[in-house]
């Protein structure tokens, strides 16, 4: 009997399904701790706040392709700062997010590698404010 | 402008007047240098026959200066032609689970000498152990060893595990450390002026943790008791006591030379040389910057200004700015200093009284490329914050490079570098991030690390924009390509090393060290190929720099602890 094939959307689907329960099992786990001034004290635990801007995250991909590993990626304020980070192996990126004054819509994401240019994001429906931000960026080879 | 930060030499005036003291010295030593001497020998035990890998130090009577050699695999050791004068010397070894049983001093005349040390397995081991053999050694979780990571700023581990407090008197004792200055040490506490605040739980926390892997539970005696820090007899603990193995081979070719300073106090930090071979320091905890003068081992004091009398005084960082003078960074006396190498004059800039509390703490400066725009970075601890002073006005400006994150987790700008444009590196030893302030827009951007909960400590910017730095919670080095802005990241071969520092060297080796493993790290990215050099005695390093102007290359750093200058000089 033959096995269903799945087409590569489908991937995308499962991806982003088991991502976004990831991430949602990590931040639950997130252990509060302590805070200290002066950079030294009993324990360098940090202190999760729950009130803070929503965290991103999402794949770098080639466009109709699979995702793109050591990818550079940029969260952006414009004029204010950015936050840059790379993607693992699977071409997964994550961005722990900025303070809760920071509107989310004001943050860009971009994406770069040697040999690539970006050709468009997208940024997935979000259910709640609170929820992970997915923003999919797509690279175009040169 | 590129720096290849830390190996510019910064440029000497006129020499110093030298000290009685010190001047008896140098007379001593250059006269004896003329008809140097050589000393060798065997190393033995009977459990072992002949032993590679002990370290065989000599201290002529009356002088500052040290020199350790190491033996080799037939259990020979040979002190360079030239290093050691005629006179008396003290001999003492290091060789974990030894004591040197003979001789402990010879005679160098006018012929060379050869000397047979006899060892003997020593009864207490624990006496010997490096910070990092006792986080190998005791039990628990990497969780519950982490606040451990602090303490050696100010103490040995075996300071702790020799205690017999218990749980109870651990947690007031803990709480009371909390409330100390980070310049502090054993030989002078310095409280802070601002209060910290210290939760109840993770004091008592560390407490538990503690009060198994000490001596509490052997300790326990009749009801009423008062607990002690000082065992009657040689200990033991209720786990095995590990140990790292002794030098061999390549580790083993290696000339090092100690130079005590003259009080015990001093707590020597960054250290770097000039053009002319002499060594300059910071002052953890007394308000001097420091000179040595290698070839005779005297040493000069310069007082720094006092800012404000009544807090904890000693400087952090000591770097060179592209005109070759120093600048330091002067902690809780809330400002840096500038040092004219040609006038031997401080001028100092303190914070103003707008943004300067009972909390400010500037351990940082990077002053080299001022010229750019008259600005000279820093740092506040207490406010997770970058400062820049601007010297026209003399005014420093605060930036926060956090304020877009999330609130609630532990930063601390620390080690930094800048680039031609004075465009600024930091390391966010706090946390996990290389950060970036652009010098004319201000915009601040965050690079996590690959590794999480790193915290990045101090950093070199090389020729070719690479920021090398270490990462201390994660045990590794790293390096962030700033025109890529990518990361690499080498595990350090010794588990619980938690480098402070890292310097890379005109071959591009790497070299390190750190308040843990009274090692020395060398380190060839390329290859992978490391060596660590194991250090005479217990040895706190905080900055390391490497002389590229010998070859090969000379390491040096300062005992933090021990009040001494280390100079390592590899034979290959």
């Amino acid at each position: 009997m033959r096995t269903p094939r799945l087409r590569r959307k489908d991937f995308g689907k499962l991806d982003r399904a088991w991502l976004r329960a990831a991430l949602i099992v990590a931040a639950a786990l997130a252990v509060p701790g302590l805070a200290c001034a002066g950079g030294t004290g009993l324990s360098d635990d940090d202190q999760g706040n729950a009130d803070e801007g929503p965290s991103y995250f999402g794949f770098v991909r080639e466009v109709d392709g699979p995702g793109v590993a050591d990818a550079k990626v940029t969260a952006e304020l414009k004029d204010r700062g950015a936050l840059v980070t790379r993607t693992d192996i699977l071409g997964v990126y994550k961005i722990p997010g900025f303070g809760k004054d920071i509107n989310p819509n004001d943050v860009s994401i971009a994406c770069a590698k040697d040999g690539y240019k970006e050709a468009n994001t997208v940024r997935r429906p979000q259910g709640d404010p609170k929820d992970p931000i997915e923003i999919e960026c797509y690279l175009k080879k040169l | 402008m590129t720096e290849h930060d830390r190996g510019r030499h910064v440029r000497a005036g006129r020499r110093p007047w030298l000290g009685v003291a010190s001047a008896a010295v140098l007379c001593c030593l250059a006269a004896g240098a003329a008809r140097a001497q050589t000393l060798a020998g065997s190393v033995r035990s009977a459990a072992e026959g002949a032993m590679e890998g002990v370290l065989v130090s000599a201290q002529k009577a009356g002088s500052p200066v040290t020199v350790t050699v190491v033996s080799d695999e037939h259990g020979r050791f040979r002190f360079p032609d030239g290093r050691l004068a005629p006179g008396r010397y003290a001999l003492r070894i290091r060789a974990v689970g030894y004591d040197l049983a003979g001789p402990h001093a010879v005679e160098l005349g006018a012929a060379p000498a050869e000397v047979a040390l006899e060892l003997d397995r020593t009864a207490d081991l624990a006496a010997q152990l490096t910070n990092t053999e006792w986080f190998m050694s005791m039990p628990g979780t990497p969780e519950q060893k982490r606040p451990l990571l602090e303490c050696m700023s100010c103490h040995t581990l075996e300071r702790i595990v020799r205690s017999t407090y218990d749980a109870d008197a651990l947690v007031p004792l803990l709480k009371r450390m909390a409330q100390y200055a980070n310049n502090t040490t054993q030989g002078r506490v310095q409280p802070r002026i601002a209060e910290r605040e210290v939760r109840d739980d993770l004091a008592q926390r560390l407490a538990d943790y503690l009060a198994t892997v000490n001596l509490s539970a052997a300790a326990k005696s009749p009801a009423g008791a008062a607990p002690t820090s000082v065992p009657s007899s040689v200990p033991t603990w209720p786990y095995e006591l590990q140990t790292l193995p002794r030098p061999k081979g390549r580790a083993t070719h290696v000339v090092i030379t100690e130079y005590d300073l003259p009080r015990a106090t001093i707590a020597p930090h960054d250290v770097r040389t000039d053009a002319q071979g002499n060594v300059w320091y910071s002052n953890f905890v007394e308000n001097f910057l420091g000179e040595l003068d290698p070839r005779t081992g005297a040493n000069h004091d310069y007082a720094i200004p006092v800012l404000k009398p009544d807090f904890p005084t000693g400087t952090l960082d000591l770097e060179a700015d592209a005109d070759g003078n120093l600048w330091l960074g002067m902690m809780f006396q809330a400002g840096l200093a500038k040092f004219d190498m040609k006038t031997r004059t401080f001028q100092v800039f303190p914070v103003q009284p707008g943004l300067n509390d009972s909390a400010t703490q500037q351990s940082m400066v990077m002053p080299r490329a001022f010229a750019v725009d008259g600005k000279v970075w820093s740092n506040d601890v207490a406010r997770q914050s970058i400062m820049r002073l601007d010297l026209k006005t003399g005014q420093y400006e605060r930036i926060d490079p956090f304020k877009l994150l999330h609130t609630g987790h532990q930063h601390s700008p620390y080690g930094m570098a800048a680039d031609a444009g004075n465009n600024l590196y930091f390391m966010d030893f706090g946390d996990e991030n290389i950060g970036r302030v652009d010098a004319r827009t201000g915009a601040t951007t965050i690079y996590p690390t690959p590794t999480p909960k790193s915290r990045p400590r101090r950093t070199m910017l090389d020729d070719r924009g690479r920021l090398w730095f270490t990462e201390f919670a994660a045990d590794k080095l790293g390096m962030f390509d700033t025109k890529t802005e990518s990361f690499k990241e080498w595990k350090v071969p010794t588990p619980h090393t938690y480098p402070y520092d890292v310097f890379m060297d005109k071959n591009g080796e790497l070299w390190s060290g750190g308040m843990a493993s009274d090692r020395v790290l060398r380190f060839d990215p390329q290859s992978g190929r490391s060596v660590e050099y194991l250090l005479p005695r217990p040895t706190n390093i905080r900055r390391v720099f490497v002389d590229n102007s010998t070859s090969p290359v000379t390491f040096w750093a300062g005992n933090n602890h021990g009040a001494a200058i280390i100079r390592l000089e590899p034979l290959d």
